[in-house]
Parts: C-alpha cells; sequence; structure tokens
C-alpha cells in the first residue's frame, strides 16, 4: 500500500530503511542490556537488581504484614534447618547433610480426647473466680514452699522459650543457646528460677499469642511463685547486677516497660512492650488474661482484631492483631478497671530496644559500671525484629548477629570477671586472664561482688 | 526481550547483526519469495532458521549474564533461600572462623616441651580451713540449705556455633533438659562457654573450670560435672547424697572393669560429682599434667595405650588419666565412690530403644536401668561435621531420649508429647477450676514430700 502512495523504489528505499532502522534499535538494545549486566550502568542498575527489587518488594509487602516483634512460631510448616541435599542413607555419620524434620513423627492416634469444644468462644479455660483464696491456702498447707524468699524478695520465675524445631536459620539455635546461657547466668545471681518453654501449648493462640495459655497454665501449676517474669528469646541481659525494685511493686500486680502518656493519652501501640514484663500470681492476673486472650485465636479472629487495633491505636501498621497492641488496647479503653495494678516502669531499661544501646557498650564500660540498669548501663538489651531463628528479619542478618555477641559478650564479661577472665574484646570470643591465680582465694573479691551478692543471701 | 530477538529475526531472513548481506534482505518479501526456485528458497529458510538460532543463543546468553536464570525454574521463594544461605553461609564463616579482627596478633602457640611442669594454679594446702571459716563468717550463703548439700551442676560447649546446625539446637534441648531437671531438684547450674586455659583444650577445659569454680564458691558442697551430650531421662530421681557423706567423688563406673581388667572405659567422666575440698584440689593437681596440648598429651596418650586394655591410639584424655591415676596411685581410692547401682552416666545405644518398655512396665524414679537416671550419648558428637555413630541413630535417640524427659515435666500441666519422636502435645488431662489438686499429686517436688503415688510417665 505504502508503494502504491510513493512510487515502487521509493516504497523498497523506504522498506529498507524501517527494515535497517529495525536492525539497529534492536542490536542497540542488545548493546545496552550486555553492558548494564557487565559493568552495572550506574544508577540505572542492572536486571538482577531490578528483579531483586521486584523480589524485595513483594517480600516487603509480605513482611509488613508481620509484626515488628515476634515469638517464634511453634508449628513452623516442615522445612527443617538447613536446605539439605540428599540424605547420604540412614548409615551416615555425616550431620551436615541430614534433615532432622525426617525424624520427627505424630505417634498416636490422632484423636484428641481433651480439647476444647470449638463451638464455644475462645477462652483460656475453665473460669476460676477463688485464685487467690485457693493459693493462699495452699501455701499455708506448704510451709517449704514459701512465695517469698526473704522480706521484699519474691519468688520469680522467669519464663522463655523457642520451638521445639530447628531454627530455619543454621545460626539461630546458637544464639538462643547463648542467650538461654546469658538468661540462666542473671537467674543464678539473682536466685530466680527458670522454666524453658518448647511446647506449643494451644494451636489456636499461636506465634506472639502462644505465651498467654502458657502463662495461665505456670501461674496456676506453680502456686508458690509470687511473680512471673516472662522474657522473649531474644532479650539478653546486660547488666548483671541490677536487683529489681521490688518493693516498688508491692502493690501493683503488672509491670511492663513503657510510657503512661503513651498509652492512656496516644494509644500509641509501642507505648509498652510485652517483651519482658513481669506479671503477679493472683486472681487479677488471671481475669487480666482473659481479657487479654479474646483478640488471639489464628484466624478471622486475629485478622479482625488486627484492624481494630490498627483503626484505634496510634502508629500501628497494618497485620493481625498482636498481643503487644491488644494490651496497649486494653489499658486505653478500660483503664479504670486495670490501671491501678498496673506499673509502666520507665526508670531502668526492663526492656531496652537494641537499636539505641548496641553501639554504645564501649562509651558505657569507659564511664559507669554495672548496677545502674538504665540508659547508663542497660539491664535488658531485646533484639527486636532480629528475629535470628527465623528467615525473614527487619534488619541485616550482619547487624543482627555481629551485636548480639556484642551484647552477649557485654554480660558476659560480668560474669567471667567474677572467676578472673574477660573476652578480649566485646566482639570476640576468647577469654583472657584480668586476675592472677593466688594462692589465697578466700581473699579474693570480685570487683562487682557478684559472687556472694546480698540479693542471692539466704534467709537464716 | 529473548523473544524480541527470536521474533525480529522471523521478521526478516537477515541476521540480527548489522553486518548482513544485503542481498538476503530482497528474500523478506513474500511475494517475491515465491518467484524463486525452490532451491534457493530451501536454501533461504535454512539461512533463516540459522539466524534464528544464533539469535536466540546470544539472547540467552546475555539473559544468563546479566539475570542469572540458572535454575530455569527457580522460584520466588528458592531465590530467597539461596539468597538467605548465602549471605548467612558468608557470615557463618566469619562467626566460626577462629580469626577474630579485633585480637591482637597472637604468638604462635607454644606447646609446653617434656621438660617443662604444667599446673593449673598455685598450690593450696589449707583449702578446708580456709572454706570452714569463711562459711562461719558467711552464714546468709550456707553449705547445706534445708538439711541437703548445695550442689552446682556445671556443663557447657564450644564458644563457636556447631559445625552443623542441628549441634547447637540438640545442645539448646540438652540445656533445657538440665535446667528442668536442676529446677525440680534444687540445683544450681552453671554454662559455660569460656576457654580458660588454652592449654587443657578439649575434654581437659574442665579441669581448670572445675578448679576455678570450686575456689570461687566455697559455699557450694558438690559440683556434678556434666558433658553436653548427656541428658537426664528420669526427672524424679534424687542422688543419694546421704549415702556419700565419707567420699569425696562419686563417678559411674565397674569395680570389676577397674580393677580386674584395668579397662580404659571402666569408669567415665562424663558425668561425676566432686566435693569441694582440699582432697580434690590435689586429685585436680595430680589429674592434670596428662593434659597440656602438644607433646605432652601424645606422650602420655602412648603410656596410656599401653597400660589400658581396650585404649585405642591417641592423645591422652581425662578418662583415662584418671583411671590410670586410681589405679597406679594408690592413696586415692579409698575416698572415690563407683557408683553402679543407678545410671550416673548410662550408655545410649542400649537405652534408646527401650523407652517405651520403660514406660509400661516401669515408673520414673528408679534411675537404674529400668529408668535410667542419666542418657549419655557418647560418640555422637552432633555439634562436629561427624560422629562415631550414624546420625540417623544417634539424633533420634536424643530426640526420643529428650521427649521421654519432657513428658515427665509435662505430666505437671497435664500434656505429653503424641509420641517420642514428636514435637508435638496432646492433652491428657482436662482443665480445672481447681487446678492445686493436680499440683499436688503430680508436681515431683510435692508428691515425693507427701509419699502420695508417684507419677507415671
Amino acid at each position: 500500500m505504502v508503494g502504491r502512495l510513493l512510487g515502487p523504489r521509493r516504497a523498497r528505499q523506504l522498506q529498507r530503511f524501517v527494515r535497517n532502522g529495525k536492525l539497529t534499535i534492536f542490536c542497540l538494545f542488545l548493546t545496552v542490556i550486555m553492558f548494564r549486566g557487565y559493568l552495572g550502568a550506574g544508577k540505572f542498575g542492572t536486571p538482577e537488581k531490578d528483579l531483586d527489587d521486584i523480589r524485595e518488594t513483594l517480600s516487603f509487602i509480605r513482611n509488613r504484614a508481620e509484626p515488628r516483634r515476634v515469638l517464634e512460631e511453634a508449628l513452623i510448616s516442615g522445612q527443617g534447618g538447613l536446605k539439605s541435599a540428599e540424605n547420604a542413607g540412614a548409615g551416615s555419620n555425616n550431620y551436615a547433610a541430614f534433615d532432622i524434620t525426617k525424624i520427627f513423627r505424630d505417634e498416636d492416634d490422632g484423636a484428641e480426647e481433651f480439647n476444647r469444644d470449638p463451638s464455644q468462644p475462645y477462652s483460656l479455660g475453665p473460669k476460676i473466680s477463688d485464685w487467690d483464696e485457693q493459693r493462699a491456702e495452699w501455701l499455708q498447707r506448704h510451709p517449704k514452699f514459701p512465695n517469698f524468699l526473704r522480706e521484699h524478695k519474691p519468688r520469680v520465675l522467669l519464663v522463655t522459650g523457642s520451638s521445639p524445631k530447628p531454627c530455619e536459620n543454621p545460626v539461630g539455635d546458637h544464639y538462643l543457646l547463648k542467650s538461654f546461657k546469658n538468661k540462666i547466668d542473671y537467674c543464678r545471681l539473682h536466685a530466680i528460677e527458670i522454666f524453658y518453654n518448647m511446647a506449643l501449648l494451644d494451636a489456636e493462640m499461636s506465634g506472639f499469642w502462644a505465651k498467654l495459655p502458657l502463662i495461665r497454665k505456670l501461674l496456676l501449676s506453680y502456686p508458690e511463685v509470687e511473680f512471673l517474669w516472662w522474657m522473649d528469646s531474644d532479650a539478653m541481659f546486660t547488666d548483671m547486677a541490677f536487683e529489681l525494685p521490688w518493693e516498688r511493686y508491692k502493690d501493683v500486680n503488672f509491670v511492663l516497660h513503657g510510657w503512661d502518656h503513651m498509652i492512656y493519652d496516644e494509644k500509641n501501640w509501642i507505648g509498652l512492650n510485652t517483651g519482658s514484663f513481669l506479671l503477679r500470681n493472683c486472681q487479677w492476673s488471671l481475669d487480666l488474661l482473659d481479657t487479654w486472650a479474646p483478640m488471639g485465636p489464628k484466624g478471622k479472629v486475629r485478622e479482625e482484631a488486627g484492624k481494630v487495633l490498627t483503626r484505634e491505636l496510634k502508629g500501628r501498621p497494618v497485620f493481625e492483631a498482636d498481643d503487644q497492641s491488644a494490651m496497649v488496647y486494653i489499658l486505653a479503653t478500660q483503664k479504670e478497671k486495670w490501671a491501678d495494678k498496673v506499673y509502666l516502669e520507665s526508670a531502668y531499661y526492663l526492656h531496652g530496644y537494641w537499636g539505641i544501646l548496641v553501639d554504645k557498650y564501649e562509651d558505657m564500660i569507659e564511664s559507669y559500671q554495672p548496677g545502674y540498669g538504665d540508659h547508663r548501663w542497660p539491664l535488658v538489651t531485646h533484639f527486636v525484629g532480629c528475629k535470628p531463628c527465623g528467615k525473614f528479619g527487619d534488619y541485616p542478618v550482619e547487624r543482627c548477629l555481629k551485636q548480639m555477641d556484642r551484647a552477649f559478650n557485654f554480660g558476659d564479661n560480668q560474669i567471667l570477671q567474677m572467676y578472673g577472665f574477660t573476652h578480649n574484646s566485646l566482639g570476640s570470643r576468647r577469654v583472657r586472664r584480668i586476675r592472677n591465680e593466688t594462692s589465697n582465694p578466700i581473699a579474693m573479691r570480685d570487683e562487682l561482688g557478684l559472687l556472694h551478692p546480698a540479693f542471692k543471701a539466704v534467709k537464716v | 526481550m529473548g523473544s524480541e530477538g527470536a521474533f525480529s529475526a522471523q521478521k526478516r531472513s537477515s541476521g540480527a547483526l548489522p553486518t548482513a548481506n544485503a542481498a538476503v534482505n530482497g528474500g523478506a518479501r513474500g511475494r517475491a519469495a515465491a518467484l524463486l526456485p525452490r532451491g534457493r528458497q530451501m536454501h533461504k529458510t535454512f539461512n533463516n532458521i540459522k539466524i534464528t538460532i544464533l539469535c536466540g543463543f546470544v539472547t540467552i546468553l546475555v539473559l544468563r549474564g546479566t539475570i542469572g536464570l540458572g535454575n530455569l525454574v527457580s522460584s520466588e521463594a528458592d531465590a530467597e533461600n539461596q539468597h538467605l544461605t548465602k549471605e548467612t553461609d558468608k557470615i557463618l564463616d566469619e562467626i566460626r572462623s577462629d580469626k577474630d579482627p579485633s585480637d591482637p596478633d597472637e604468638a604462635p602457640v607454644r606447646y609446653l616441651s617434656l621438660n617443662d611442669t604444667f599446673s593449673l594454679g598455685p598450690r593450696i594446702s589449707t583449702w578446708d580451713e580456709d572454706r570452714k571459716v569463711w562459711l562461719e563468717k558467711n552464714h546468709q550463703f550456707p553449705s547445706y540449705v534445708k538439711g541437703k548439700p548445695r550442689i552446682l551442676l556445671v556443663t557447657g560447649s564450644q564458644p563457636a556455633p556447631c559445625d552443623n546446625a542441628i549441634g547447637d539446637h540438640y545442645l539448646l534441648k540438652s540445656l533445657k533438659n538440665k535446667i528442668d531437671y536442676c529446677r525440680i531438684h534444687g540445683i544450681e547450674i552453671l554454662y559455660n562457654m569460656a576457654h580458660l586455659d588454652k592449654e587443657m583444650a578439649g575434654f581437659w577445659a574442665k579441669l581448670p573450670l572445675l578448679r576455678r569454680l570450686m575456689l570461687s564458691h566455697p559455699d557450694v558442697e558438690w559440683i556434678w560435672w556434666m558433658d553436653s551430650d548427656a541428658m537426664f531421662t528420669d526427672m524424679v530421681f534424687d542422688i543419694p547424697i546421704a549415702k556419700y557423706k565419707d567420699y569425696n567423688m562419686v563417678i559411674h563406673g565397674f569395680p570389676d572393669l577397674l580393677f580386674n581388667q584395668k579397662s580404659w572405659i571402666a569408669l567415665n567422666t562424663g558425668s561425676f560429682l566432686f566435693r569441694n575440698c582440699q582432697w580434690s584440689l590435689d586429685l585436680l593437681d595430680a589429674w592434670a599434667p596428662m593434659g597440656p596440648k602438644g607433646p605432652m598429651r601424645e606422650e602420655a596418650g602412648k603410656i596410656l595405650t599401653a597400660y589400658l586394655k581396650g585404649r585405642p591410639a591417641f592423645e591422652a584424655d581425662d578418662q583415662s588419666a584418671l583411671i590410670y591415676l586410681l589405679l597406679s596411685q594408690k592413696q586415692w581410692l579409698s575416698k572415690v565412690f563407683v557408683e553402679n547401682s543407678f545410671y550416673l552416666h548410662g550408655f545410649w545405644e542400649s537405652l534408646v530403644d527401650r523407652y517405651e518398655e520403660m514406660i509400661e512396665k516401669n515408673h520414673p524414679g528408679m534411675g537404674d536401668e529400668r529408668w535410667p537416671l542419666v542418657t549419655h550419648f557418647v560418640g555422637c558428637k552432633p555439634c562436629s561435621k561427624s560422629g562415631d555413630y550414624s546420625v540417623e541413630r544417634c539424633l533420634r535417640g536424643m530426640e526420643r531420649a529428650f521427649n521421654f524427659a519432657d513428658n515427665q515435666v509435662l505430666n505437671l500441666y497435664g500434656l505429653r508429647h503424641k509420641g517420642l519422636v514428636s514435637p508435638n502435645l496432646k492433652r491428657i488431662r482436662n482443665e480445672t477450676a481447681a487446678p492445686l489438686v493436680n499440683v499436688d499429686q503430680f508436681d515431683i517436688r510435692h508428691a515425693a514430700a507427701h509419699h502420695t503415688t508417684e507419677p507415671r510417665s
């Protein structure tokens, strides 16, 4: 048709020109692509980066749907620790190639005998209304298990935990182990008992909600415990000398780190932190747990509750209901009922966000000493968002792990100095001597007085 | 983009390269092609195909180079996995490597020669008196609480991550297991992750640690060393500590193997009790000389292999050295209790398959072969790359032992595992509004005190 308009020769020329043009453009395009791929054309990026970007955006969208601070999903589906190659055979002696999840198997007939009736609204257990009386009577009958170890020193049970299955991240279990050792050290010094949970008590209350049925179960099973101290597995003690001011809490039942004005005035979703808190063993606490639980059950309930919380609380992103936001909501909306027995502690770091603390450890060592518990020497450094056990965290893996090592060593130095050692540096696993052995060990004093501290003394 | 190359190649018979022969251009026009003879048409088609293939090839090369479509069906999850694995592997290697950038340049390790003498520390000779004085001055830190001597359970592992992830997972479970037993029995626990003495590395590391702890904690009466690969499997059994009031060391072993056969496995130093006293310090001093890394340990290993029955040839280990010491220096044996009435150490291979049988026929609290106190996974070495036994057998055994013990703890909460290899739980008792009745019946500490029926696992 073009030919009829312009004449045969012109038409042919035009076609040839167009064809050449197409050719040229195509070759140019290929060349540019190749250059991008091999040299990385500066701010235009490379196709690999494009794909990475796309992947990142998709996963970011997915991640934002996940909560910021997370307790381990106890039922992580399927995939074991390492993406393993073929199992080298049952007779193999090599651990690296073995997939542990092959061993896990339920060996019962699957029939659940004692299960919750799903048609009923969710509840943590049968309603108990006289727990204070039951407990008082029990304590009277068991004088060998008093709820106070000394005057002003209550019996405390520290509760933490993780999944019974190996971490998806190959180093995750190592950091759980170190974090556990860190807690054991603090608790040994402060005469606190530890319970490490690896059980998912209730499949409906999964993830960060799993602590609610656990806490209730422990309160009821250990009536001699006066305070239950919940602590996330990603929180570490960094001040071994700081003893909690129990006297301050004698009239309250629930102690969390947070600020009154951020909860009651602003309804800010991070106005408190449920990664480290104290809960007294009493009827009030059981009632609080019952009030707290309804937003937790997995599925529609949690999703809907999440929407309510995002709407009501300041600064909360869109994701399913988490226990922290739910607590903020409860305290802000039912202030008259609960607030008088809740203490929002901000005088020391019952929970200390790691981001603002970990770079200052060397400064702290230079200027202060253990025992303050606050910004000068934080009691707890909480690695919110790092998720060393899972696959996706909110922060770069390297920063998280290196800083967790530093926080661990920072706390561990206070333990090692009792025995005359210290880490070579905050980043080093190696230790060196800081005090020579002596032939008169009784006279040796550790600087911090942690070997035989007052808060560990037995009632005489 | 790739399809463009092939597509545009199909649109013209000429190649993608600018140096295409102009004469070939003529064949693209369909009408003209029909007028050409068959042969030339085939030739042209053949050319087209060649060029198409060439373009396709170039396109794929370029794509591979730039986007890295190595795995043609790699999903987003796989890519994430690979990316994460690569990143963490890199960090892992850094973490696991012994090099530490902040450490000052260490002088090359100089091992002690055979002429040097090694000592764990300055000689102490008045420890019993010193300790007594200290206890008298510090009544708030007594060595006996509620009539029972204070015990400190000591265990530990290497400071670096294990060579495989699964090793750390079982260290974690093993520690939880020990914490559970210690909480029930009022024992304190210390987990060591520091190499206190570079020369006494490996299994010898426990010697300087024990000495240090004894001297720092005069209020501790007994130190119980336990290997990280040993697990408690009887949560009810209480060590009959009163039985040992005249002894200073309690270790699992067989007198026959020890005295008659001089076997290198006559005793097991994976789980033993050590009193905090002068005798123990002296024993540690006598035990230590075979330990220092290097020629001393090598030579000592040869002596031990020659002396003890069945010992393979390798460097000196603490267990063989202790047996040798007790047999060659007679003054120690009078204070050593060789215990085999219960499994202070229980070799795992003959135990892990019998747990179901034990559940059926026996009950916790026996501590012996009917319900072992400790199941010790000697030789499994899950923290190393490989062990002496089949990996599957070891890990399955460890999981079973852990759950077997965990069931005894969960019993209080009305839960148990759905089988000895299952991490999942099932309820075995209804929730109740009067939980304290169950507490009295099922809490091991209270059940023992009240002499009610021992809890069945």
